[in-house]
């Protein structure tokens, strides 16, 4: 068995671990300025982790073995999604089994764990949560599958590290199609990781909480590790769109200062894509509910178009 | 200079970008979004006119972008707007027909009949030069888009937006696929200026009689007092 795969995918791993909770940050950031507020520190999402980790767990009087599962297997789950995709580094060979199908398998499955949860502790909010989700979720589904459809299509393969050599071939930023897929991408970093204008990710009321209705009940320990799963997720959808996109930087052959060079470059990209996160947020009001199939319809039609206009072109 | 496969690249994604335009443009609840999105989908066929002006070393082209530019981009989105402050009308919620979803399933399943449709008719461009095929078959999905836009939208001003992304395809087209006489060009153009300025002016009195619509007019500063008593 060969050593850089295993290593690849660790390295992997520790990066994307690292660097999560800060695109969190600065897209609170960007809003905040927004708003005309200063704003939390830059290191305000590992304060918070911390703090959260040496904090006692309260369980409720219902809840079953899936609350005390559920958090630790969501990071799990996660963690082998990022075993799929490499943010910096693409070795020859792939650390783990898997293609795009795996991959969208992997999130549905975190989606379900988290439904499961809202439901286990018993309380109304929870299940309410659980309900939206659900529901926003079956709608979402097909355009998720139509988006990663059109991805494979345009790079002609399953391999997420082949999608990612495939874009590497491309003038970054000049191929139509590609352009088209990003657009569709975005919207699906916005529904996946549940930002305004589908979800607020930071309201406590009870006619616009989806993803936090789930976790009212998690605390301490627990609620970290959802965090963190939350906050990988998004750097995953991230990288996706920043590895198709632009991916400049990216390293096919290891050395310790390309691996540097790449890590700084993504970390640059992604800060500017938080960014634009964040304006997106600042400049949208959060989308009724029963409206919010009409945003999943745009990211359908344009991934429909990008498999149209790589027929076309 | 640039090179001719660059040029080539650009046109491509100006004709993906006017996609995605008359995409917002189906969905866009916000009118000042609207005008917005109608005014750079504009510039994109500035920019689309100047690339093939450029590859055809085509002057007549250039002078198509530049009054496409002082009309489109600038004049008819700002007396929209204009008017629109006028108004009072922020946004366009009302929608008949087909929500905003439906109508860019329709869209989808218009840009795939016309590709099939110009595939067949318009073979020998085909083969010849599929870039100049995409634009004219972008042009002609364009032109239902905005057909779409008129019959599921409900306010005047945002149907006339409608029609004007119409005029767009129809620009559109005739950059790719037929040359337009100049002249041709210029009238349309004249036309559709005249087409905003009576439709607004419409807008503000469609639902009144003559003497409320003079009224309604002072009330909205479009027609000042001595003009009225003269």
């Amino acid at each position: 068995m060969s050593f850089t795969p295993v290593l690849a995918g660790l390295f992997n791993l520790g990066f994307v671990l690292l660097i999560s909770p800060l695109y969190m940050t600065v897209v609170k950031i960007v809003k905040a300025r927004a708003q005309r507020r200063a704003g939390p520190p830059l290191l305000q999402g590992y304060y918070n982790l911390a703090k959260l980790f040496r904090k006692e767990v309260v369980y409720s009087d219902y809840a079953s073995f899936i609350s005390r599962a559920a958090p630790y297997a969501s990071l799990a789950i996660l963690m082998v999604a990022v075993l799929l995709v490499p943010v910096i580094w693409i070795p020859d060979a792939a650390p783990a089994e898997g293609n795009i199908i795996v991959f969208l398998y992997l999130l549905a499955f975190t989606r379900f764990l988290l439904a499961l949860l809202g439901l286990d502790a018993g309380s109304t909010f929870g299940g309410m949560g659980s309900s939206r989700e659900m529901s926003l979720s079956a709608v979402i589904e097909p355009t998720t599958v139509v988006v990663f459809a059109a991805m494979a299509y345009v790079a002609g393969t399953l391999s997420i590290p082949e999608m990612f050599r495939h874009a590497t071939t491309i003038i970054p930023g000049m191929s139509p199609t590609i352009l088209l897929l990003s657009v569709s991408l975005f919207i699906l970093i916005i529904v996946e990781t549940g930002r305004v204008p589908v979800d607020n990710p930071e309201t406590h009321l009870e006619l616009t909480m989806i993803h936090e209705g789930m976790l009212l009940d998690t605390s301490g320990r627990n609620l970290a590790l959802f965090e963190l799963s939350h906050a990988v997720k998004q750097t995953l959808m991230m990288a996706l769109l920043i590895n198709i996109l632009i991916p400049i930087g990216i390293i096919q052959e290891a050395s310790i200062i390309g691996l540097v060079l790449a890590a700084i470059l993504f970390l640059i990209k992604g800060t500017a894509l938080s960014v634009l996160i964040g304006i997106v947020e600042s400049s949208f009001a959060k989308m009724r509910f029963f409206r919010v199939p009409g945003l999943f319809m745009m990211a359908f039609f344009f991934s429909a178009l990008t498999i149209l206009s790589e027929v076309m072109l | 200079m640039i090179e001719p496969g660059m040029v080539s690249t650009l046109l491509r994604i100006c004709l993906i970008l006017v996609l995605i335009s008359a995409a917002c443009l189906l969905t866009t609840r916000n009118l000042s979004s609207l005008v917005r999105t109608y005014a750079l989908q504009s510039l994109i066929l500035v920019a689309i006119a100047i690339l093939i002006g450029v590859i055809e070393n085509n002057s007549i082209l250039l002078l198509i972008a530049g009054i496409t530019l002082v009309s489109k981009v600038i004049g008819i989105p700002w007396f929209i707007r204009i008017i629109q402050q006028r108004i009072k009308i922020q946004q366009d919620l009302k929608f008949s027909y087909l929500q905003p979803g439906g109508a860019l399933m329709v869209s989808m399943l218009l840009i795939l009949l016309v590709y099939l449709c110009f595939s067949r008719v318009l073979k020998d461009l085909f083969t010849e030069n599929s870039l100049f095929f995409m634009g004219s078959v972008i042009g002609v999905s364009l032109m239902m888009m905005g057909l779409i836009a008129i019959f599921t939208r409900q306010l005047a001003i945002t149907k006339v937006i409608g029609y004007l992304s119409m005029e767009n395809g129809v620009l559109l087209f005739g950059l790719f696929v037929t040359e337009l006489p100049f002249i041709t060009e210029f009238v349309i153009m004249v036309d559709l200026i005249i087409l905003v300025l009576l439709t607004t002016i419409l807008t503000v009195g469609m639902d009144s009689s003559i003497d409320a619509y003079t009224n309604r007019l002072k009330e909205f500063h479009l027609w000042s007092e001595e003009e009225v008593q003269a």
